[in-house]
């Protein structure tokens, strides 16, 4: 009996973000019967889509026990470039072409100032993240751009019936998911994230991670940019400002940890991202009061991320005991 | 003895720069601190300043703090240090701007603070703020007016702005109170948190449409939210211009170029304008007046006013935002 109660608990604790999304999704179906229809279903994916993408990115750095926080201003930046260029009258393929450049183009800075400087990536990126924000700021003289209409087919064309955001959410998803699974390239970012000395000593080259997982992160950032404006049609000043922290905190929920080596991209940080827009979805579904919102928000991050905490402690103390 | 010629040339070199760096007597100097240039008031607003203070013969230094209120008080302090005789910030925020106005106060430098009330202190300043309640009270009237005019029954949603942002807080009490006028023909079923975030934006708004698709008026609590609200009013099929039958009623606050657009267009209803020539004019001006030893009052209100599709062209060269051109 004992034992079926402590496999119950543990299962509890190994699925808290999947519990708490079918929480989240039981307790908003009934305060408002119109969040449980088809169509809101599709919303949040459609919501969830720029976010998605960010975090698949932010997943591959926090694995190797790093962060990137200038994720934001790649998107600000590739926003406003390709913006300027549309509005100009360049064809849109070459925008976003222009956008990818730009991401693979900062990540590729990341890594080399993280791994030749050997600065710490949260400096790194902190300056990048200025560095972004600034040129952007002065390339669109601080003024928003709004974007013609042919640039908001990407964010509300559909295929089959299906938005293009969401086909293109779950394409990164599965594509990382596959690369992380599947790869030598995706072992060893777990290796370095469990200890880059060790992975070092086993002839695993750490630059060439580090230069991969930030390559990765600034093109999702610049792609997931491309897919939030193509869903605004305009770019303003404020445009990425704190999705860092969200594309952060949507990983971690997803049972990714700061400290690297563990987590995935799915179901992990695609149900934290789901979560975190349930939540979003819900709260203004059955117009809850504004000052709750950040509330409830951090009240879920806690939850989580204590759970994860204890969960954390639990296995520390099995291996101390020698225990599997 | 080399070493002795360095060090003559470096005191030279430190000679030549301090008396680069020391400006010219006589002119006033006035420090202008934003805590962003991130929106286009912002930058309207620190265009409008330096216009202002050149129309007086002023002298200006410029600093931004980039949202960051340390690095804000750091920039008056160096004001300080180098002397200036006015300070006109635009502060971060209603309490962090406390220290910065004792800072001031120390050295005796007249100080006004621009577009945001600091949170009660003891200390002496002016503040130029535009009356965002009742400009939102009489804009969200407008809508009020309208919505009995037509006979129907309006369900209606307001997109609120970061909410320690005390102008976001009055915004949002004048719409409530506006509307409580209007409760036999509006009634409030969304309030959309924004944080001033286009994207948190874009989200709530198609939210609440999709839990209430008959929503017939909305008012945004800034103007640079338009994009967001005109995606999801497209996405949901209900962006239409005034006249046609599945119009719904739009108002905004700032007065800024997209709104400005958006009346001439025919798709805004109402916008509630800061007049922000006036606002820089007068944050000027009573700095001058300090200076010459004048009483200046300690809150100087800048009634702003309502531009609607009547007035528009009696009012439109009063709107800040119909100087700029929408990129």
């Amino acid at each position: 009996m004992k034992q079926i109660q402590h496999s119950g608990l543990q299962w509890v604790s190994n699925n808290s973000t999947l519990l708490l999304f079918a929480v989240a999704i039981a307790l908003f179906g009934i305060l408002s019967p119109a969040f449980l229809s088809f169509q809101n279903a599709f919303n949040i994916l459609v919501q969830a889509a720029a976010l998605g993408i960010l975090a698949t990115g932010m997943t591959f750095v926090l694995l190797t026990a790093g962060i990137d926080l200038s994720v934001g201003s790649i998107m600000f930046l590739a926003g406003v470039i390709s913006g300027k260029m549309v509005v100009d009258g360049a064809p849109l393929w070459w925008a976003g072409l222009v956008v990818v450049v730009i991401g693979l183009e900062f990540g590729c800075l990341n890594a080399l100032l993280i791994y030749r400087l050997k600065v710490i990536p949260f400096i790194v990126t902190l300056a990048t993240f200025y560095v972004g924000r600034g040129l952007g700021l002065f390339i669109s003289d601080t003024r928003a751009i709004n974007l013609p209409e042919s640039f908001l087919t990407l964010g509300s064309g559909k295929v089959l019936g299906i938005p293009l955001p969401v086909i293109l959410l779950f394409f990164v998803i599965t594509l990382a998911h596959l690369v992380l699974t599947r790869t030598t390239f995706g072992k060893h970012i777990y290796a370095v994230g469990h200890d880059p000395e060790k992975a070092r000593k086993a002839g695993i080259s750490v630059n060439r991670i580090l230069l991969g997982v930030y390559v990765i992160c600034g093109f999702c950032a610049a792609l997931g940019g491309l897919v939030a404006i193509a869903q605004l049609g305009a770019v303003s000043p404020t445009f990425g400002l704190q999705s860092e922290f969200m594309a952060i905190a949507a990983a971690i929920l997803g049972g990714v940890s700061l400290f690297g080596g563990r987590g995935n991209v799915f179901p992990g940080t695609l149900i934290g991202v789901l979560l975190i827009q349930t939540i979003q979805n819900g709260l203004v579904m059955v117009n809850a009061d504004p000052y709750l919102y950040p509330l409830i928000t951090a009240a879920v991050i806690f939850l989580v991320v204590g759970i994860d905490s204890l969960q954390n402690q639990r296995r520390e103390k099995a291996k101390r005991l020698g225990l599997k | 003895m080399k070493r002795f010629y360095t060090c003559q040339g470096l005191i030279l070199v430190m000679v030549v720069l301090a008396l680069a760096c020391k400006r010219p007597k006589g002119r006033t100097t006035i420090g202008i601190s934003f805590e962003t240039l991130q929106t286009e008031y912002w930058v309207a607003s620190s265009d409008a300043l330096k216009a202002a203070c050149e129309e007086n013969g002023l002298d200006y230094l410029e600093a931004i703090a980039n949202g960051d209120a340390n690095r804000q008080f750091e920039q008056v302090n160096n004001f300080i240090s180098r002397g200036v005789d006015g300070i006109v910030i635009a502060p971060k925020d209603a309490h962090t701007v406390i220290p910065v106005i004792k800072a001031a106060n120390r050295a005796e430098i007249p100080i006004v603070i621009y577009n945001r009330l600091p949170a009660p202190n003891k200390g002496s300043y002016t503040t130029i703020v535009a009356d965002n309640y009742e400009i939102t009270k009489q804009t969200v009237r407008y809508l009020g007016d309208l919505a009995r005019a037509s006979g129907k029954q309006y369900k209606a949603m307001i997109l609120i702005g970061d909410l320690g942002d005390t102008n976001a807080v009055l915004r949002r009490e004048g719409f409530n109170d506006a509307i409580l006028e209007y409760e036999d023909v509006i009634d409030v079923v969304a309030e959309v948190p924004t944080e001033w975030n286009q994207e948190k934006a874009l989200a709530g708004v198609t939210n609440a449409l999709q839990a209430n698709p008959d929503i017939g008026l909305i008012f945004s609590s800034s103007d640079f939210l338009f994009p967001s609200v005109i995606s999801a009013l497209k996405n949901a099929g209900k962006y239409h211009p005034i006249g046609h039958e599945g119009h719904v009623l739009l108002g905004g606050f700032d007065g800024d170029a997209m709104a400005y657009q958006l009346l001439r267009s025919n798709y805004l209803d109402a916008d509630g304008v800061q007049n922000v020539y006036y606002e820089c004019d007068l944050a000027i001006q009573a700095i001058l007046d300090i200076l010459n030893g004048k009483e200046v009052d300690s809150v100087l209100v800048d009634p702003g006013f309502v531009i609607h599709q009547e007035n528009l062209e009696e009012m439109a060269p009063k709107m800040w935002g119909a100087n700029l051109e929408v990129p």
